[in-house]
């Protein structure tokens, strides 16, 4: 056919048609084979997708479950401002929000009414059934952000020891802040690519490092201990008017903590609301002279070195005697007494002379021995490690005064830790609060050793002290108020003036007692210390009593318990489930 | 002349099976977004192609000299339905265009019929006149009426890339037949002219030109679509991202399963596939016109000159728009495009060529000789 020619306008159709085609075959051409790397990576940058993925904080458990410290799930209420004013119904939305949540009308009006943009907080840390029920309005352009808040179910109990974590999920005081990192677990995160939509596209994931749940946590602390010991420090506060007090109760053989207060205490729930000098946990954080208390460590000391024998006979100058060119007295003038009465009577002076007797180096070797000075290691922030100057530094009357408890500065918790090790045939233990972490499935992931720090004194010498201190509360000696029915108690009163510049004050002073149970056996141990009691403030007077309704119920207690007990947040997870 | 269909018959299936791949790779998103099923374009999609098959093969097998007889009641049909569209109530609105009328679980789009009416009407038309092309009144006048009177309420729905994809094909076949050159030249400005008119009278429409001129600084807005089309072809690259791995018909390519189906195409297959389905239009137009010349006498001559330009200007329109070497425009992509009145008339009319192709003589046997070189027929 293609004899004849064609006709002129059927050429031209068909070369512009197959021009067109060329036209768009070099086009073509150029973009798929774009060289334009730039475009390229503007592309890549749209398309780029991160996502960092939240995780939920562990719990806070005591020693048997209870829950101390759990998320719980809140919204973030918000509006589209914007499309509210747009669509006319502010004043509608803006009345059933303030209804709903408790807030003032006019103000919500004032921040929404004529204002653009389409993002306004509303309402932070709303309860999620408080959201539902708002959601269940269909109130247009209200929005909810997904959260969550800490709660503390108990309130103030166990304020210091559990802490509290700030609003942005960090632990920031006790257990929430030390053991933060395995509280909060880890973020994953994720590099991908999105769609148009802002959703992630799976199949162009690149990078993915799943998250991993907070552990949970459980504590060695008892509830029912600690509320005991918690009632008890009220009731002291009240009574002798005190500045504040703190008690703290261990186990001797493991140095596990069963309960710790520090009055004043608060609420969890609030921590923003009170003074942060009240956040502060004062039974391992506040330095102060032990007193009598601490001629327990002389004594131990001096009987361990084999110098004196508990039947040598000391003479205690009738109350008043001169050393060093300074006086020293007794609270209540004595003659000659044995070692055994001088803890019974607690005689400043039948201590003096023991230590002196010691001597300087010895008495330092032995009570750095005792962990004095030093940080007990428990698993607390914000320890204090008490003090005691180095030998070089001491006056010649310094032994007579660091052996009465003075020039000489414990927390309660290093005071509790030496008496304990007296306890516990002379080991010295590290005291601790958690006892079990669990991962999010349960498995066990840390389960605390009772840790040995020091032997100070032999297993003999325990003995011995555990028989002499089970004198002190007897008729006659200075903590008979301590004495237990059913139980042999062991102790020391301490009394102390507090320092002030220049000296020490007449009428700020420190009652404490510390002391354990069984005595012959020892259980657990307790140390009270009461801050600026009024009127009366001999530690025999306020604190043993306190001591006493602590180890009452709580003895009662433990003799309850069944052997699980003794495991803390449980056995392994095969044993725990049936 | 049998190699000539094959060649058109290939081609069209080869574009089909690319096309109703591609659909359900470029739709399966759109169809989980809106309605939770991803097969959702795809199904409908299917069974008008089951549909569209059945009636192309069926045109195929009917002689197509029976369309100068059915050309005039068509086109008043097709013009009736046309207006039927604009009555609010009756025409299904989309988008501000009433393009579609609902017959039960169909939805039909009166301004595709609108093409192969054109078509059968204008062929009728010069057939019979031919020899008087020259003429004012009959070669000129009296087909810009009825061309323009379909035009017009075309572009009422509105519909301006059908509106311009018929006016281009009328034309042709008008200047095709021997239409004297100064009349189209001159009818063609003024249409152009009241065309502009229209476009800058509509605010959208001045944007999207303004937009097709610079596109960087309307990325968010007008461009954003024209962009994301670029980027599907930079994305594809010279051997594609892989069957089902375009990003951009996540959402980024508005209209990626319809009008813009061809960039996802690019970005899927790359180069060497999207070259091909140019190379087979390009087969489609050859074919087609070697049919038109081949037929027995004129109103087949021009019926089957008119259906090569329709598919081929049509599908140069919508590839030139997805390129960004046009103005965007609302036009499928034959064969290829979701959308069933498209594929029914895009198979239908190649029905029609097919049977036009049974029907053709040897070279130098016609009884006419439009085609011819002039000194031959005249």
């Amino acid at each position: 056919m293609t004899k004849q020619p064609f006709s002129w306008r059927l050429a031209c159709v068909l070369v512009l048609i197959l021009a067109a085609f060329g036209g768009l075959s070099a086009k073509l051409f150029w973009l798929h084979l774009n060289p334009n790397d730039a475009l390229r990576l503007k592309i890549q940058k749209t398309l780029k997708f991160e996502h960092k993925i939240s995780v939920g904080r562990g719990s806070i458990m005591d020693r048997n479950g209870a829950v101390m410290a759990a998320d719980i799930a809140v919204r973030d209420v918000k509006v589209d401002p914007g499309k509210l004013n747009a669509g006319g119904h502010v004043q509608y939305v803006a009345e059933q929000l303030a209804r709903m949540l408790d807030l003032d009308l006019a103000l919500l009006l004032n921040r929404l009414q004529g204002r653009t943009g389409n993002y306004a907080p509303i309402k932070r840390f709303v309860p999620a059934d408080k959201a539902d029920e708002i959601r269940a309005l269909n109130l247009p352009c209200v929005h909810f952000d997904e959260g969550s808040l800490r709660n503390y179910p108990g309130g103030a109990m166990m304020a210091h020891v559990v802490g509290f974590s700030n609003l942005n999920g960090e632990g920031s005081g006790g257990v929430e802040q030390r053991y933060n990192s395995w509280l909060r677990g880890v973020e994953g995160y994720r590099i991908s690519e999105k769609d148009a939509h802002k959703r992630e596209i799976f199949s162009r994931r690149s990078l993915d490092i799943p998250p991993q749940e907070g552990s949970d946590l459980y504590l060695t602390l008892d509830s029912r201990v600690q509320y005991y010991v918690e009632k008890a420090l009220h009731e002291a506060m009240e009574e002798h008017h005190a500045a504040g007090a703190w008690a703290i109760v261990q186990r001797v053989r493991t140095g596990e903590i069963l309960a710790m207060a520090s009055l004043p205490d608060f609420d969890l729930n609030h921590f923003g609301k009170v003074d942060p000098e009240v956040h502060r946990n004062r039974a391992i954080s506040f330095n102060y002279e032990p007193g009598s208390t601490f001629k327990v460590a002389v004594i131990a000391a001096a009987l361990n070195e084999g110098i004196i024998t508990q039947d040598e006979v000391f003479d205690c100058e009738n109350g008043t005697w001169h050393y060093g060119g300074r006086p020293l007295r007794d609270y209540h003038p004595y003659g000659l007494l044995s070692v055994q009465d001088i803890i019974k009577k607690s005689s400043n002076i039948g201590a003096a002379k023991i230590a002196l007797k010691l001597g300087e180096g010895k008495l330092e070797k032995y009570l750095r021995d005792f962990g004095v000075g030093r940080f007990t290691g428990i698993d607390l922030p914000g320890e204090e490690g008490g003090l005691l100057y180095s030998r070089a530094r001491w006056s010649k009357i310094s032994v007579t005064r660091i052996a009465m408890g003075h020039e000489v500065a414990v927390t309660a918790m290093q005071m509790l830790s030496l008496i304990s090790a007296i306890a516990n045939d002379g080991f010295l233990m590290r005291p601790y609060v958690v006892g079990t972490a669990r991962d999010c499935n349960g498995r066990i992931i840390y389960r605390a050793e009772p840790e040995v720090v020091a032997r100070p004194i032999s297993q003999e010498t325990a003995a011995q002290m555990r028989r002499l201190m089970a004198r002190v509360t007897e008729q006659g000696g200075t903590g008979s108020r301590a004495a237990l029915a059913e139980y042999t108690v062991a102790g020391k009163t301490g009394s102390a003036q507090k320092p002030v510049p220049g000296g020490y004050s007449d009428s700020a002073h420190m009652a404490s007692f510390v002391g354990f149970i069984p005595a012959e056996n020892p259980e657990i141990s307790i140390i009270v210390v009461v801050d600026e009691p009024q009127p009366l403030h001999t530690g025999g007077v306020v604190a043993a009593p306190v001591f006493k309704k602590i180890a009452e119920p709580v003895m009662r207690y433990l003799a309850s318990r069944p052997a699980e007990w003794h495991v803390v947040g449980g056995a392994s997870v095969m044993e725990a489930s049936p | 002349m049998r190699n000539t269909a094959s060649l058109v018959t290939g081609a069209v299936l080869i574009l089909l099976t690319l096309g109703i791949i591609m659909l359900y790779s470029a739709s399966a998103m759109a169809g989980q977004e809106q309605y939770q099923d991803p097969q959702y374009f795809f199904r409908r999609q299917l069974v008008w192609l089951i549909l569209s098959l059945c009636a192309g093969a069926l045109l195929s097998q009917i002689n197509y000299r029976i369309w100068r007889r059915l050309a005039v009641p068509l086109a008043l049909v097709t013009m009736a339905l046309l207006a039927l569209t604009l009555i609010p109530g009756i025409g299904t609105t989309v988008k501000g265009s009433s393009r579609w009328l609902r017959l039960g679980p169909l939805s039909l789009q009166p301004s595709e019929f609108a093409k192969i009416s054109m078509i059968l009407l204008m062929a009728w038309w010069m057939s019979r006149i031919q020899r008087r092309a020259r003429e004012f009144v009959r070669g000129m006048l009296i087909p810009s009426v009825f061309l323009g009177a379909m035009l017009l309420l075309v572009f009422l729905e509105p519909d301006f890339g059908t509106t311009m994809l018929i006016a281009l094909v009328g034309a042709s076949m008008m200047f095709v037949v021997g239409v004297r050159l100064s009349y189209l030249l001159i009818a063609g400005s003024l249409g152009l002219t009241a065309f502009f008119f229209a476009v800058m009278h509509n605010a959208e429409r001045w944007r999207r030109i303004i937009a097709f001129l610079n596109p960087e600084k309307y990325e968010a807005s007008e461009a954003w679509q024209l962009l994301n089309a670029r980027y599907a072809f930079v994305m594809g690259g010279a051997t594609g991202a892989g069957l089902g791995q375009s990003v951009q018909k996540r959402f980024y390519l508005p209209e990626a399963h319809t009008d813009f189906i061809f960039a996802i195409i690019g970005e899927e297959l790359g180069l060497a596939v999207s070259l091909m389905v140019l190379v087979l239009f390009i087969m489609i137009f050859i074919g087609g016109l070697r049919i038109s010349v081949c037929a027995p006498e004129s109103f087949g001559k021009l019926t089957a000159f008119g259906i090569t330009m329709m598919i081929t200007a049509q599908a140069l329109l919508n590839i030139g728009v997805v390129t960004g070497s046009l103005p965007t425009k609302g036009l499928p992509l034959p064969f290829i495009s979701f959308g069933g009145s498209s594929l029914l008339v895009s198979l239908s009319m190649t029905g029609i060529l097919l049977n036009i192709a049974r029907h053709s003589i040897a070279p130098g046997q016609e009884d006419e000789k439009l085609f011819r070189n002039r000194k031959d027929w005249a």
